[in-house]
């Protein structure tokens, strides 16, 4: 086992590392971790220029495979590949058995109270989460009181936010349960991975990602309205210039499916039609991307025509299943992940496996207090933001915007949260000719069908410039594979 | 398969096509240019990079904008300009275009084949390379679009997908055939009132050599070097790919595929039958009556079949 300054020593890929708070392949005391040990063996063997040149073939395969993704700007979108960093993140296998455990029963935790909430309301009643703060929540949709889903799933498909804090605990940052994307990236950043760099993979056990696409089916058809043997199912896209089209069209590929956008679409009889070289035909799943305001113009927004008019009809009426259902948006809000805890053990009768972030709520005395005497220490997001916008990042931010959030906190203490400052996890990164240490997330996504399936891994996205700790791709994020080892290197 | 996933297909090997077609006019005209520059004299007769217009004039409203008489920057306009609908790049960036939303029905070869011609055009050496030498510019422009119908013939299931790109691909073709011929004999002439042979053979060279049929040409017919026998050729032979006739065929089977009726059942559709008319046509045709009744004559007949053979197929197929 090599420490780091006997790395920085031996190579010059490691000759300017220097670990910062917690960091995925090195111990506080220097010493590389058991699981990394082999990858960092092969990369003292590695010499900086092989490294550039396949890292350079790896952009490349992306780009011509057309693995963009669209970053609006000025006039017309820009594609763009999401910056592929080689260096894989590594998860050993126990480490991942708690993130799996933790993953499931919040996702089951989660969807059956999204499933309360449109029925009995029981926990509301039981004054566990606060009525107002759902029934305000932006995600939540009243046309949906008192249907029926298929097989009482909503969450279908969700990606949850983790990060790990200054010791290494893995924190959950955020739910996304509407229509989380990066999937595919996950998928192509095995598959370049395996074609660039095959031997990194050498004694390694990884974990096999490749049945993503049969599961996302399998679990497609489990979820088809009442009684269909051999439902048809499509993939909804808003169409070519959403930033996210490349997943779509990967997604609908990879399942054999069609791909469809809303002009493509009809409502006849109460059901849901496509309009195809031999006329209309039946539509039973529809795995939509296209978030609930725009699905349906005669239910929400008037003015979408990225949805069919009579779309929520017919889920209403259980014609067609939606995957994600509507109005999921009600669990992923920021007003009610605090609470998320206490809905896990109303639900299941059990502890969080997995920890929120610590997180103040104004409406709250004592939380109020803390947060208006720590502004700036803390980050404060508006429950209804998202991307950014309506957030206080405190100890980047000046005098006057502190000023403005606290007349903001005080004016409306429902609208607000406010969570210390986390220092993401730092993992080696391939930065010009030198391995750096950049902030990484993860996200894993789960699938909610006959069982909850976790796909091993996930989105590692990587915050390139330094010191950053934004790793959203439309603001410099790159990406790496994930690799969760099997049980026998643990 | 979805209504407009299909009119998409039936472009983007359109646009190919006409994108490769284009590359070989335009290659064809640059040689043109350097040949024929001192037979010209001071005959009536435009240059050949003129007549590259006339051949694009009939598909769209087609506005002349630069001076013609720049024989470098009409070349140069017609491959890089993008905000002109007519040059190479536009064609295939709109042919990208559309893959780009047809990604999942396309195999991944050929979508990234498509991916990668758009890519190696856009790029700043793109240009060097065409300064460089136009001649190999085309010439892999050619061989990339080539390289594109030759994936999708080689990696994608005989289904509706892969008709709907056949027929595009095909219909495009004849389209582009009769332009050329239109605007080549109208320029060189028919009879002997032309300019002198000297001149002529350098066009019908480059004609044939444009539509790879030089040296297939000369296998069949010899030194003979007459209209009738290139028409006789581009227009009725049976088996080179870049005959009409031969075009019509292959489009025609690909309807049947996509209506999938087989042999005997060959007029399911009105695009069918316009096409199967077009087909007979070419196949009884006489040679002399042809030239009779003015080449240009038959050639719009043969335009116009293909502009309603598509129309057909809109109201069948795309307009749902």
């Amino acid at each position: 086992m090599t420490g780091i300054r006997s790395a920085a020593e031996s190579s010059g890929l490691f000759s300017r590392y220097s670990p910062h708070g917690f960091d995925e392949m090195f111990t506080s005391t220097g010493e590389v971790r058991p699981a990394y040990a082999p990858l960092q063996q092969r990369l003292l063997n590695l010499n900086c220029n092989e490294l550039e040149r396949r890292h350079r073939i790896a952009d490349l395969t992306m780009q011509r495979q057309g693995i963009t993704f669209t970053v609006y700007g000025r006039n017309k979108g820009v594609e763009r590949i999401m910056p592929f960093d080689p260096i894989p993140r590594i998860i050993p296998a126990d480490e991942w058995d708690r993130i799996e455990r933790g993953l499931k029963q919040r996702v089951r935790a989660l969807n059956l109270f999204v499933h309360d909430v449109y029925h009995q309301r029981q926990i509301l009643k039981d004054g566990i989460v606060p009525t107002e703060l759902v029934l305000g929540a932006s995600g939540y949709r009243r046309e949906l009181h008192g249907i029926e889903v298929a097989r009482d799933i909503y969450i279908h498909i969700s990606g949850i936010d983790l990060i790990r804090d200054e010791q290494g605990n893995y924190l959950v940052l955020e739910d996304n349960c509407r229509t989380p994307s990066g999937v595919s990236y996950v998928l192509k950043n095995r598959q370049v991975m395996k074609e660039v760099f095959p031997l990194l993979f050498q004694q390694y056990d990884v974990q096999p990602i490749d049945d993503y696409a049969s599961n996302l089916r399998a679990m497609l058809r489990y979820v088809a309205p009442g009684g269909i043997q051999d439902p048809t199912i499509v993939v909804l896209s808003p169409g070519v210039y959403n930033s996210a089209y490349y997943e779509h069209s990967f997604l609908a590929r990879q399942m054999g499916i069609e791909l469809v956008e809303g002009r493509d679409l009809v409502f006849e009889n109460g059901q849901i039609a496509m309009r195809t070289t031999r006329g209309l035909q039946r539509i039973d799943v529809i795995y939509r991307r296209v978030d609930d305001d725009f699905l349906d113009p005669l239910a929400f927004r008037p003015d979408s025509q990225l949805g069919v008019a009579g779309l929520l009809g017919a889920y209403r009426a259980g014609q067609v299943t939606l995957v994600n259902g509507v109005g999921t948006g009600v669990c992923d809000d920021k007003g009610i992940y605090p609470f998320v805890p206490d809905i896990i053990r109303y639900y299941l009768g059990e502890d969080a496996i997995l920890a929120n972030v610590e997180t103040f709520r104004p409406l709250i005395d004592s939380h109020r207090q803390h947060i208006l005497a720590n502004l700036d220490k803390l980050v404060v997001k508006a429950v209804d933001g998202s991307g950014g916008y309506g957030m206080l990042i405190g100890p980047a931010s000046t005098a006057e915007q502190r000023e403005e959030f606290r007349a903001k906190i005080l004016a409306n203490p429902r609208g607000y949260i406010a969570q210390p400052t986390i220092t993401l996890s730092q993992h080696p990164t391939f930065i010009g000719e030198h391995l750096e240490g950049r902030h990484v997330d993860l996200r894993p996504f789960v699938l909610y069908g006959e069982e909850i399936k976790i796909l091993p891994g996930g989105l590692t996205r990587v915050a390139l410039p330094r010191g950053s700790l934004v790793v959203n791709s439309s603001q410099g994020g790159g990406s790496k594979d994930t690799w969760v080892l099997g049980g026998a290197h643990s | 398969m979805l209504s407009r996933v299909a009119e998409n297909l039936f472009w983007i090997s359109r646009y190919v096509e006409r994108a490769e077609n284009l590359a070989r006019v335009l290659n064809d005209a640059f040689h043109l240019e350097l040949d024929a520059a001192g037979l010209h004299g001071d005959s009536e007769v435009k240059g050949p990079l003129d007549q590259v217009l006339n051949v694009l004039a009939g598909q769209d409203r087609f506005e002349l904008t630069w001076d013609p008489r720049e024989s470098e920057g009409l070349l140069t306009n017609l491959t890089f300009d993008s905000t002109r609908s007519h040059s190479l790049l536009s064609m295939i960036s709109r042919a990208r275009e559309n893959a780009r939303a047809t990604q999942d029905t396309l195999s991944p070869e050929s979508w990234s084949q498509l991916n990668q011609l758009y890519l190696a055009l856009t790029r700043s050496k793109s240009r060097m390379q065409f300064e460089a030498s136009p001649y190999r510019f085309y010439d892999r422009v050619k061989r990339s679009c080539i390289l594109f119908h030759a994936l999708v013939d080689s990696t994608m299931p005989r289904n509706e997908a892969f008709y709907f790109l056949e027929v595009g691909r095909f219909i495009e073709r004849i389209d582009m055939i009769s332009r050329v011929l239109n605007v080549w004999f109208s320029a060189v002439g028919e009879g002997d009132k032309s300019p002198d042979y000297s001149l002529r053979l350098v066009y019908w060279t480059g004609l044939l050599r444009s539509c790879s049929a030089y040296e297939a040409y000369l296998k069949r017919y010899h030194e003979r070097m007459d209209a009738e026998s290139i028409v006789q050729y581009l227009v009725f032979d049976l088996d080179f790919p870049r005959s009409m006739r031969f075009c019509v065929g292959r489009c025609l089977e690909s309807l049947h595929g996509i209506t999938g009726g087989g042999r005997g059942n060959l007029a399911a559709t009105d695009a069918e039958r316009r096409l199967g008319r077009l087909e007979s046509e070419l196949r009884y045709a006489d040679l002399q009556e042809v030239f009779a009744r003015g080449l240009p004559n038959f050639l719009s007949g043969v335009q116009d079949a293909c502009a309603r053979t598509v129309e057909e197929m809109q109201r069948a197929y795309f307009l749902n």
